[in-house]
């Protein structure tokens, strides 16, 4: 079962692009990437999943049902944590999950309030308007998994987090999964999506580009290949090598094409050495966004 | 309607409502302690009040009856100060109960739990509401016990009369504000638009019925419709309006609702 499905979903705010054409869909039980850079419509898409945007065209379902008909209903089995948070600055912390657990007609849940904010680090009893960026963050993520909810939509979440929060943060996410939440995790760390993700959407300029594996946007990419020949005369590189350097019999280069392909060249080359490094996610990210 | 944004709503009101009840109090009972020592003047009062310009008396709505009862004193200054503050309260608190959380970026946090939206703009009109009855019951209140502490005797149906006009007009004023909220930016500072058109609206009835070169501007002011000074020491309820009132004032509120519904939240 699909938890997230969008088809051609459009938005445009006035004649300004928001998101153009984006079909993408998340299983259950799935840890999805979304991957962009700022202003490519992460955020758009999100808030139109969520109800605060009306799609200009195309259709959004959230566990098999349209956003637009019984989105309030929905939203009671997501949790959401927002890139920037902006909460009610006079009240703190402990009010305002209670706030929210009200709200969600929760019951008895203060000690598991004091258990993940003691997990965090977060003191309850701060105003929201004295926080740091961080603790705010810290706040948004206890209330937007509090309440257990099927379906975690992240957006830029480990913005204003120590290392030792990202950290704690990733293994509540990962016990989260294992108990079946399905993640939606947009970001632009690309680390983060390598280290959490089954599979990512990679946006630009509001329109998606590609929908990989995490492993097949690896593998189906770039390869840094180092190469010392037996002799100085230069060869014919394979179909695909870009970025070529030679240095007397040592040459350099990255290629882009089928592993098998390359394999077959070098076989028929008299290699001394060979170094094939794996490219990490920015370099794939880099190539997506050079087409 | 949710019954958790309803008690957080009134909370968050809280302040600012004792802030402009104080205040709406302090005029009323200010208005009617000085009326004892304007009463005792008896004929130098009719005799200064001869001596007005009759355009000037004709314009803030002063006869002999203003000086001889303590209902005309009262709904001379019920007109000024009065509906001016409650309208302005109200106004402003209405343009603001539901652009005040895109405003402040809370929003986002509001709109993604699981409420509807018809349930969030319900809720927060059922505050203003309840916040507009709370405050116009308490000045009609403290306005009998003063006229009983400083007055001989209540013309109830004049005081009945000048109520029921003024709570329509506020009413008026405060679904003018949602409207107004619907569709301004969230960003915009309302109090100056509010308080302009509030009191836009008392001096162009002010200035018709002081000259009748011009007596037609009263026909764009909606204190017009619904007098609140005595003529000849009465006063009585124009119910035409009134239902007119109701009916520009629900359309309003709906416009108002109905744009909320269906706007964007941008972060």
């Amino acid at each position: 079962m699909n938890i997230i499905e969008t088809h051609s979903l459009s938005k445009f705010y006035g004649k300004e692009r928001g998101v153009t054409e984006v079909t993408i869909s998340v299983k259950q039980g799935e840890i999805f990437g979304f991957i962009g850079p700022n202003g490519a419509g992460k955020s758009t898409t999100i808030r139109t999943l969520l109800g605060l945007l009306t799609p200009s065209s195309g259709e959004a379902m959230l566990f098999g049902q349209s956003i637009l008909e019984n989105g309030h209903e929905l939203r009671r089995r997501i949790g959401y944590l927002p890139s920037e948070v902006d909460y009610y600055a006079e009240m703190t912390s402990r009010e305002l999950l209670e706030y929210h657990a009200n709200i969600y007609g929760l019951e008895n849940v203060g000690e598991k309030i004091r258990e993940l904010a003691h997990y965090f680090e977060l003191d309850l009893d701060r105003k929201i308007a004295d926080l740091s960026f961080g603790n705010k963050k810290k706040c948004a993520i206890i209330q937007a998994v509090v309440h257990e909810p099927e379906l975690l939509i992240l957006d830029e979440p480990t913005s204003g987090l120590d290392p030792l929060m990202q950290n704690r943060f990733f293994e509540l996410l990962e016990s989260r999964n294992t108990n079946g939440t399905t993640i939606f995790f947009s970001s632009h760390i690309l680390s983060e999506i390598q280290r959490l993700c089954d599979r990512a959407a990679i946006i630009r300029g509001g329109e998606i580009t590609a929908v990989e594996d995490i492993t097949t946007l690896l593998a189906k990419q770039m390869k840094k290949v180092r190469l010392v020949l037996e002799s100085d005369a230069k060869v014919e590189l394979p179909e695909g090598a870009q970025n070529q350097e030679w240095l007397g019999n040592k040459v350099l280069f990255d290629y882009v094409g089928p592993t098998k392909d390359l394999l077959e060249w070098l076989g028929r080359q008299e290699v001394v050495d060979l170094t094939l490094s794996e490219p990490d996610l920015e370099s794939i990210f880099m190539n997506y966004y050079r087409r | 309607m949710n019954t958790v944004l309803f008690t957080k709503e009134l909370k968050r009101n809280r302040k600012n409502t004792l802030i402009w009840t104080s205040i709406v109090l302090a005029f009323t009972l200010m208005i009617l302690s000085i009326y004892p020592s304007f009463s005792h003047m008896g004929e130098d009062m009719v005799k200064l009040m001869s001596s007005l310009p009759e355009e000037y008396a004709k314009a803030f709505g002063m006869d002999e009856a203003t000086w001889s009862s303590i209902i005309g004193f009262y709904a001379t200054y019920y007109g000024i100060y009065i509906t001016l503050l409650m309208g302005i309260y109200t106004a402003s608190t209405g343009a603001t109960i539901i652009g005040k959380e895109e405003r402040d970026g809370t929003a986002e946090f509001l709109l993604t739990r699981p409420i509807s939206r018809g349930s969030v703009a319900g809720t927060k009109l059922a505050v203003l509401g309840a916040l507009f009855i709370m405050v116009y019951l308490v000045q009609t209140l403290v306005a009998v016990i003063g006229m009983n502490l400083f007055g001989s005797e209540i013309a109830w149906d004049a005081m009945v009369a000048m109520h029921i006009h003024g709570f329509f007009l506020i009413a008026f004023f405060t679904a003018t504000g949602v409207l107004m909220g619907s569709f301004l930016s969230v960003k915009l500072n309302y109090m100056g638009p509010i308080v302009g058109m509030i009191f836009g609206s008392y001096f162009l009835n002010a200035i018709a019925s002081a000259s009748d070169a011009v007596d037609w501007l009263a026909y764009l002011s909606p204190y017009h419709y619904m007098p609140l000074t005595l003529e000849q020491g009465t006063l009585e309820p124009n119910l035409l309006a009134c239902g007119a009132f109701t009916v520009l004032t629900a359309l309003m509120i709906w416009v108002g609702y109905s744009r909320y519904l269906k706007r964007d939240i941008l972060g």
